[in-house]
């Protein structure tokens, strides 16, 4: 070995460079692309064994079969009014209106700083903006298109003086009803006319309460009929035992065959009277007889109210069925303005909204309108009514909003961006306002949702009626950003060479382990006013929620925190104290970040798991995404749609997870992480 | 105590200590168990300021453990550790203070993998010498330069090889300016091929005048840049002398056997 070092002289020679190619390096030669290209990978991956095999097959047909059933059921009968009439109790609860203003600053912020960050990490590649902005485009673009390519389905309503049953439902025509319209829009009415049965069975638009009877009945006599057709048919075979024989007489004794609907209420036999008039001057609009072929069309003079009356004019038992086109149903809102109730009226199809003025019958009682919980749409819808009549209406609903948050996004973005570009010495200091943006967040966020004083722009909020996603948001955010800190205290107490410390943190996390967390919020909630009293009023049961999801948090992050304190090598603690940092400074700029970083897939797990954890809170007593959802389920008018609440909140749910694992996935892969992974 | 020890390598100590009035390492009498194992029998040396000591010995002998015991990673359990004037003991306060007089630099490299170069050079100067950035900079890239590497000052050590790593972490050791620096089996883990490089900056920080306890096998490094040479076994230094005493004159059957069987 000595022999082979050079003599040295002063200075030292500069290595040579290993990672250059040999200059006699044979010549490359790309695998077959049976190798490495998408054949293989399919090969290899989907098809490498029988099991490989067989597994494919079977769990791409119950992808392939869950998917398609979802999406019959979204398309076909999936009626989403209960999310778009409930959007606010969904996203904010029953907050105060004064809030809106101030939640929207605060999404708007969010959306600015997030913009920010997302320049300053250089994180966004160029055609992920082509396809957000082709995305946002296409918000307003598409509902546009379908307008205008597709018709919406006239709304039936019945008319007549005959009481329907059917099963547990009686129900007779309102005479009057009150609709909403737009200057210039034309209403026709004609006689729904069916010609068979069978047709009114299948009808599938925005019905009254009479015509979805008649409809449910029609169908009920033909899986009625469908019944009694294969008993017969079984009856008719040979191979019946004595005993089977005799059921399925009994089975078709009992059997009832309901008389022919259409018929027996003389579906639209007699002509039916309409009139229209307007509210604010009774003037009369429009008025006719509607017989069979008859149509009658006006055009609406003004944005307002309109009354419609319908009758049949002659002493019989039928039953008319108006198809009108131009008269929709409509949402229903009323909440507090600067102390004053406000009512809003807003039409299903296309979101035109009036606000108060609604007409009132003869004797001051309410005038009933043609409200969505009654004139919902029925039936099995095509693909292109989908479209017209939950689609373009959401996407109108959400594309203002969606816009406004993307441009923020924007703003922040391309505004960090070119501050970047400007000079080199920007990169750092737009770095470090990314961070301080996020910082600030949390006294902007405390006072714009909790504000302070009586009165004034920033009057303070009635925190019991904190609810929906922004409950959810708030509970996830005060755990994660004030257990965090607490966790990793805990983990280092856990680790600490003073046994006072060490047990006292070792049986604070084991204590909060050892117990579920719903005990823990009933735990809270009886035993934090008892500690603290100013807490123990009911104004303040989120605080005490959130000092419950805080404790739990905390134990299981200072655990998590511990683990990857625990698998350091111990070289590094040893390289901290060889070049003379004291023991904290060790630990803050050595041991703390490097155990951060290797743990950062449990602790967004973890993060995620408090964030879904949040939906106990409902059990507590506070009404978050999941207490608002079970709210709306168990009101009457959206029972039937509680299929379309829940997974509603599903998608919301999922949404924001899948938000913070993607984030956590670029956190882990940036800095000296981006290394670990080559 | 020290076996072996031939009239001409005591006046090979003299000779190195002359130049110098107080040594800077004094040990006197150091031991030290791990459990029962007792590591560490009567150690007793002096180091000189600028004196090069290269310390070897079959492994499990105790001489990781003596050079830790100098910045105290180890703590002695008996007898006296006294550096630059200050004695190594349980209550000592300012053991950090003494630890930015010594740098010391690891087999395994321990190079801070979530920092850069620059940045794990730069970390202790400004933190504990509250070195402005600008400067705490500037002396790193000086320090990059003077190890060979100045162009990987912004890669991480994931993206270093190891004899890279290994100049980077004694660029990081010398940061600190100090007075004395350990380097345990600085080589141990290097391929082949990168040994040398490592061992190039070593001889040429020798060659400026640095105070340096090396632990190591690397033969040739001892004979050409050592001033005395010291070899462990079982705990104890049972001979130690000048590199030319050493590789040629030793007295000791261990010693004899050692060298016959690494040379």
């Amino acid at each position: 070995m000595a022999e082979s070092l050079p003599p040295m002289s002063g200075h030292v020679t500069k290595p040579t460079v290993h990672n250059e190619a040999y200059f006699d390096e044979p010549e490359r030669r790309r695998p077959p692309i049976t190798v490495v290209g998408p054949v293989a990978w399919v090969r290899s991956n989907l098809f490498g064994s029988t099991l490989d095999t067989m597994l494919t097959v079977v769990g791409s047909l119950f992808l392939l079969f869950t998917a398609l059933t979802l999406l019959q059921w979204s398309v076909g009968a999936a009626n989403w009014y209960a999310i778009i009439f409930n959007m606010r109790l969904f996203l904010v609860g029953r907050v105060e209106t004064f809030l809106d203003l101030r939640l929207s600053l605060l999404a708007l912020y969010i959306a600015l700083v997030v913009g920010v960050n997302l320049a300053a990490w250089s994180i966004v590649r160029a055609r992920v903006w082509q396809l957000w902005l082709a995305g946002l485009v296409s918000l307003f673009v598409i509902p546009w298109l379908i307008e205008a390519s597709i018709a919406l389905p006239p709304t039936y309503l019945g008319a007549g003086q005959r009481e329907i049953v059917s099963g547990s439902v009686t129900t007779r025509p309102l005479e009057r009803v009150a609709f909403i319209g737009r200057s210039g829009e034309e209403v026709v009415f004609t006689l729904a006319e069916f010609a068979s049965e069978e047709e009114l069975a299948r009808l599938s638009s925005f019905t009254d309460v009479v015509t979805n009877t008649l409809r449910n009945a029609a169908r009920n006599r033909l899986l009625e009929q469908e019944r009694r057709a294969t008993i017969e048919e079984r009856l008719a075979g040979q191979r019946l035992t004595e005993r089977q024989r005799a059921e399925l007489e009994v089975e078709w004794a009992e059997s009832e065959l309901p008389p022919p609907i259409r018929e027996t209420h003389q579906v639209s036999a007699a002509p039916v009277a309409v009139s229209v008039r307007a509210s604010w001057n009774d003037e009369v609009l429009a008025s006719g007889l509607i017989g069979s072929g008859d149509a009658l069309r006006f055009t609406l003079p003004q944005d307002g109210w309109y009354m419609l009356e319908k009758h049949i004019p002659v002493q019989d038992e039928s039953i008319g069925l108006l198809a009108v086109a131009g008269v929709y149903p409509i949402f229903d809102r009323s909440f507090i303005r600067d102390g004053e109730r406000v009512n809003q009226y807003v039409r299903a199809t296309d979101r035109l909204l009036i606000e108060g003025g609604r007409p009132r019958e003869a004797d001051g009682g309410d005038m009933l309108m043609l409200g969505i919980i009654d004139h919902q749409y029925k039936g099995l819808r095509g693909i292109d009514e989908y479209l017209r009549v939950m689609v373009a209406p959401f996407l109108q609903q959400i594309n203002r909003s969606l816009a406004a948050f993307s441009a923020f996004i924007a703003l922040g973005y391309f505004g960090a961006a070119w501050l970047k570009q400007r000079e080199e010495r920007f990169v750092q200091t737009v770095r470090r306002a990314a961070v301080w943006l996020w910082l600030a967040l949390i006294p902007l966020a405390f006072i714009l949702i909790i504000g302070v004083g009586e009165s004034g722009p920033i009057q303070a909020s009635d925190p019991q009626l904190w609810g929906g996603l922004l409950l959810t948001l708030l509970l996830t955010t005060v755990g994660i950003v004030v257990a965090f800190p607490i966790g990793i205290a805990m983990a280092l107490g856990r680790r600490s060479s003073l046994p006072a410390i060490r047990i006292a943190s070792t049986l604070y996390i084991e204590l909060v382990r050892g117990v579920p967390l719903i005990t823990l919020l009933f735990m809270s909630t009886l035993m934090v006013p008892f500690v603290v009293p100013s807490l123990s009023g009911p104004d303040s049961a989120p605080y005490r929620i959130m000092i419950a999801l805080i404790l739990f948090s905390a134990a299981y992050l200072a655990e998590i925190v511990r683990g990857g304190l625990q698998g350091l090598p111990p070289g590094q603690e040893e390289a901290g104290k060889a070049v003379g940092l004291p023991a904290w400074r060790i630990t803050l700029h050595i041991t703390l970040p490097q155990a951060l970083r290797a743990v950062i897939p449990a602790l967004v797990g973890q993060f995620i798991s408090l964030y879904k954890d949040t939906s106990l809170v409902a059990i507590a007593g506070l009404i978050d995404l999941t207490g608002v959802a079970t709210g709306i389920a168990g009101q009457t008018e959206f029972q039937a749609l509680r299929r379309e609440t829940y997974f509603y909140i599903f998608i919301i749910y999922f949404i924001f997870s899948f938000v913070m694992s993607l984030v956590s996935r670029r956190v882990e892969a940036s800095g000296a992480g981006a290394v670990r992974r080559e | 105590m020290l076996e072996g020890i031939s009239a001409k390598a005591d006046s090979a100590v003299e000779d190195t200590l002359r130049e110098d009035t107080e040594p800077i390492i004094i040990c006197r009498e150091v031991n030290k168990w791990f459990g029962d194992f007792h590591v560490l029998r009567d150690v007793s040396v002096e180091v000189a300021p600028r004196e090069v000591v290269v310390v070897i010995g079959p492994s499990g002998s105790g001489k990781s453990t003596f050079i830790r015991c100098i910045n105290r990673l180890e703590e002695h359990q008996e007898g006296q550790i006294i550096v630059d004037g200050m004695e190594l003991g349980h209550d000592i306060r300012n053991i950090s203070a003494i630890r930015q007089e010594i740098g010391m630099v690891f087999q395994q490299f321990n190079l801070f993998p979530h920092l850069t170069a620059l940045q794990n050079i730069t970390l202790a100067p400004s933190i504990v010498r509250h070195r402005p950035r600008a400067e705490a900079k500037e002396i790193a890239m000086q320090l990059l330069e003077r190890v060979g590497i100045p162009e990987q000052a912004n890669k991480y050590s994931g993206q270093l090889s190891g004899g890279q790593q290994q100049r980077v972490a004694i660029a990081r050791a010398l940061a600190m300016e100090p007075k004395i620096m350990l380097f345990d089996e600085p080589t141990s883990a290097l391929d082949p091929e990168m040994i040398k490089e490592v061992l190039d900056v070593m001889k040429e920080l020798a060659r400026s005048g640095m105070t340096m306890l090396v632990v190591t096998h690397e033969m040739g490094f001892a004979r050409e840049v050592a001033d005395r040479v010291l070899f462990f076994d079982h705990g104890r230094i049972v001979e130690q002398g000048t590199p030319e005493y050493f590789f040629e004159q030793a007295q000791h059957p261990r010693t004899k056997l050692f060298l016959s069987q690494i040379l």
